[in-house]
């Protein structure tokens, strides 16, 4: 025997592991146990646990299988689903980010420039003729750069709007 | 051709290293079968709560249908899950803002154990409150599971070499606890 077992451990277990024990155990066998604390301990333990078990499996009501399984299969696909989607959603990111850069370097370059790009958007609604668009009503209308900022403003608002939407529904 | 097939490795993140394919219905069905009511009893009397146990335990299959599961057949099967099932407790309880299971206080088990009372009558109920978790978890795997120190050790991701004496200690003070109770029902 050492501190921690017994070497007839074994033989008591396996006795009350079949629901043997103490009737189809030696006399020997049970003299030993009860001097013996690490089998005295082992054999009451090891019955009342395994009394436990047997009531404690009887009492559940089990969902079925095929539930579980659908779940797990769910939750697969989904998995599936979200690790396809990962890379998308990575080229998504970098082309956002590649396009702020270049906006931003854009932007960096033209005030080094002197901000040449404000005369260049002033000049964009007669070059695209936007005057042809306005009603004649609105007299004086010369293709003032004031008059451009609110509508390409609107237009990037709605244009936002619209891409959020499809995204959400998307 | 399945989308599983089309994708390998999508869920392999949990799976032990030698693993075969996800079961199919039929398998799983009698798998569950077998497995289900000893899952449910560990982790009812472990836990000392009958509710917490039928979530954890439906948890548990998912996530064993989900990963690759052992091919070493049904038995590591089953160790697999039971492994799943106590980690997953081991998660519940440190979402209580503990750190690890030695440090739940036996108290708080004790008095939400609805388990305990339909053991009172088998005289278990008492003493599993009395226990440590890990003591029950150790007490519940060796005696009513079967399993030996190495299986043990698997599950609950404990030490081989400790099992032997941390259930050494639970089970003598599991026996102390007992012995009166013995004691009485043997005196009626």
């Amino acid at each position: 025997m050492t501190k921690f077992a017994c070497a007839r451990e074994k033989e008591v277990e396996e006795l009350v592991g079949c629901g043997q024990w103490p009737l189809a155990a030696a006399a020997e066998l049970r003299a030993h146990v009860e001097g013996c604390r690490a089998c005295s301990d082992l054999a009451v333990v090891a019955q009342a646990f395994q009394a436990a078990h047997s009531s404690a499996t009887a009492e559940p009501t089990l969902p079925s299988a095929g539930a579980l399984w659908w779940r797990a299969q769910l939750r697969r696909r989904n998995a599936a689903i979200e690790r396809i989607g990962r890379p998308l959603l990575g080229a998504q990111i970098f082309a956002l980010a590649t396009v702020l850069l270049m906006a931003v370097g854009g932007l960096a370059w033209q005030v080094r420039r002197g901000f040449g790009l404000l005369a260049w958007i002033e000049a964009l609604p007669r070059a695209l003729h936007f005057d042809a668009l306005w009603p004649t009503s609105l007299g004086g209308f010369e293709g003032n750069f004031w008059y451009v900022v609110p509508v390409l403003a609107t237009l990037a608002l709605v244009g936002g709007v619209v891409v959020y939407f499809a995204s959400e529904k998307h | 051709m399945r989308w599983e097939s089309a994708i390998p490795q999508v869920l392999a993140g949990d799976a032990p290293q030698a693993a075969c394919e996800p079961m199919d219905n039929d398998a799983f069905a009698g798998f569950y079968e077998r497995s289900a009511r000893p899952l449910w009893a560990y982790l009812a009397r472990v836990s000392g709560d009958l509710a917490l146990a039928d979530d954890l335990m439906q948890e548990s299959f998912v996530r064993f249908l989900c990963a690759a599961h052992p091919e070493d057949g049904e038995v590591a099967a089953r160790r697999y899950l039971f492994k799943i099932a106590t980690n997953l407790l081991r998660d519940h309880w440190r979402k209580r803002r503990t750190t690890s299971i030695e440090e739940v206080p036996e108290e708080r088990f004790a008095t939400a154990s609805d388990a305990g009372q339909s053991d009172s009558q088998m005289m278990l109920g008492p003493v599993l409150a009395q226990l440590r978790p890990r003591d029950r978890q150790l007490l519940w795997l060796a005696y009513a599971e079967g399993y030996s120190h190495q299986e043990i050790a698997e599950v609950t991701g404990l030490m081989s070499a400790s099992i032997r004496l941390l259930l050494f200690r639970a089970r003598r003070k599991a026996a102390r606890l007992l012995r009166p109770t013995l004691e009485r029902e043997g005196a009626r």
